[in-house]
């Protein structure tokens, strides 16, 4: 078995956003988005049990490469990277047309993403990597039970559902749904030997254009960040007064 | 511009989310279709005046696949321009699927979108809502899935006045179909809705939320930490990938108020905030704001009310 991983580096989401020109600024240094770490911990699980192997797929500024090494780090076994200045502010169709490529240059029978990036939050990469491999898209998948078959529960509007994992497919996976590990010592370590590539993007075959082109970025008028008051024992009675204020009581 | 919905079925009519974009289409008056989508054999789903046909999934399939090439079809078809969706589970698959079709990019969270001179132009809100982001698609097919309450729903009286289309199954059986029972007051329709995040500290603690949405007939709603952490329902987070609220009341418990979870419930008519934190980004949307410990507030409240 051999499995894609989705893994994005994206600025501290500590730090504010800055954008220039409609476009996310991205410092150097960038980090393993969180959301992909169940994603990973998801690959990891199959791969020991049915002795697969892991391939990082990212897309974006290589920077550092800190967050290609925090999903190194977890377990995975190689990375492939497309970093070209004309993907800058590439649109969500362009990028799963990169990284569907990157998954047939990894020969991944199972393609893993997290739902949606938490810097880009399109949350529609995944099923549109799925369509264009022409596989099955199993989303927002947000339970695995691994015996001889893997049983997937899915996450819907209602409640949730499960299906067994077929031999090929894309698979998304919700925050929450399993408990990421943390690489010790020794993964750090061995992380630094595992292969990175850099995959040129003249080598892949893309169809996918810009088509949604910035016109502006307008701040909202400052909204109302009202009154503001330190509790120093009695300020539940505030609240009593503008519920009733409001006739809530 | 020709325009396509695709809407939902939810309780066995049309979802408030479909109901929404139809008011907007309606509003501008541009000429479209509705094809909806949903499990039930013969939902009440029809509106008078609207052509609609209906995908009757199965729900024991994973079909979105190929319903996404029968919507494709129908596009292509019928010259459709713009086609519109709310952003649920089932349609961001639907729409991304059908994006690699029309090889159109969509553009995902749209808050509000014109047509002019024959293009759309569509707004998002970024940076937690302090900014609104504008773009416009020049593709020969514009894309769209918006946020749910963006738009007012148009009032409908429902018939039976559809197409049915049948799905072809995949080879993927759906099983152990679970439905999370709802009791009490719904966050989508609440006036009241408290939430709670990581402040309260433990699971237990939610007792006393639970207490102040009783005494208020409230909704109780939570952060994606405190969902993950599995404390409440994944049905019951607000914010970025959960539900949009827009109650009269909103009383924030231990919530720092991340962009994802303000996405959710900035709009809100009256805002109060309760976290020890001063220098929480929640405060920045209270209109009123308790710097203080949640878990000796609420219970005072609790005595009060």
């Amino acid at each position: 078995m051999k499995i894609a991983v989705c893994a994005k580096q994206i600025p501290d989401p500590a730090n504010t956003m800055e954008y220039s020109e409609g476009t996310l600024n991205r410092p150097d240094e960038q980090v393993l988005d969180d959301t992909d770490r169940y994603g990973i911990e998801i690959a990891l699980q199959l791969k020991e049990k049915f002795d697969a192997e892991v391939t990082i797929i990212s897309m974006g500024p290589e920077g550092t490469q800190k967050g290609l090494q925090q999903a190194l780090q977890m377990g995975a076994d190689k990375a492939y990277f497309v970093d070209d200045p004309s993907l800058k502010g590439a649109n969500s169709l362009m990028t799963a047309n990169v990284l569907s490529q990157l998954a047939l240059k990894s020969e991944a029978d199972i393609v893993i993403f997290g739902t949606e990036s938490t810097d880009g939050y399109s949350g529609t990469v995944p099923q549109q990597v799925s369509r264009f491999l022409n596989l099955d898209c199993i989303s927002y998948v947000k339970g695995i039970e691994i015996n001889d078959e893997v049983k997937l529960t899915r996450q819907t509007i209602e409640g949730s559902e499960n299906v067994n994992l077929p031999e090929k497919c894309v698979i998304s996976v919700t925050a929450g749904g399993v408990e990421p590990r943390y690489p010790n010592f020794k993964d750090i370590m061995a992380a630094k030997s595992k292969p990175v590539e850099k995959i040129d993007l003249a080598t892949l075959q893309l169809t996918a254009e810009q088509n949604l082109e910035f016109v502006t970025i307008e701040n909202v008028e400052s909204s109302k960040a009202g009154e503001k008051v330190v509790d120093e024992g009695e300020a539940f009675n505030q609240i009593i007064e503008k519920l009733k204020e409001l006739k809530a009581i | 511009m020709k325009t396509l919905i695709i809407g939902e079925v939810s309780n066995s009519t049309l979802s408030s989310g479909t109901l929404e974009i139809l008011g907007k289409a309606k509003e501008l008056g541009t000429e479209f279709e509705l094809i909806t989508i949903g499990p039930d054999d013969a939902p009440s789903i029809g509106i008078d005046s609207i052509t609609q046909k209906y995908v009757k999934r199965n729900a024991e399939n994973l079909q979105f696949n190929n319903i996404a090439t029968i919507i494709s079809e129908y596009i292509k078809d019928n010259e459709v321009k713009l086609v519109l969706s709310s952003s649920t589970y089932v349609c961001r698959d639907i729409i991304s699927f059908i994006s690699v079709d029309l090889l159109s990019s969509p553009v995902s969270n749209v808050i509000d979108f014109s047509i002019s001179n024959g293009s759309v132009e569509t707004i998002n809100s970024i940076n937690g809502g302090e900014s609104i982001y504008k773009s416009k698609v020049n593709s020969e097919h514009a894309l769209l899935l918006i946020r749910p309450k963006a738009f007012e729903p148009i009032e409908a009286e429902f018939n039976d006045n559809y197409d049915t289309l049948e799905v072809e199954d995949s080879n993927i059986p759906i099983f152990d179909i679970f439905k999370e029972e709802k009791e009490g007051p719904q966050l989508e329709d609440s006036k009241i809705v408290i939430s709670a995040g990581r402040g309260m500290v433990d699971k237990d603690n939610l007792t006393m939320i639970n207490e102040l949405a009783n005494k208020l007939n409230a909704a109780v709603g939570g952060t994606r930490a405190i969902v993950d952490a599995g404390w409440m329902p994944y049905s019951q987070q607000v914010g970025q990938t959960g539900k949009t609220v827009k109650p009269d009341i909103y009383i924030a418990c231990g919530i720092s108020g991340a962009t994802q979870h303000q996405v959710g419930m900035k709009d809100s008519k009256y805002i109060i905030a309760i976290n020890k934190d001063e220098e929480a980004p929640i405060f920045q949307i209270a209109d009123l704001g308790i710097v203080g410990d949640t878990l000796s507030v609420i219970p005072k409240l609790n005595e009060n009310i």
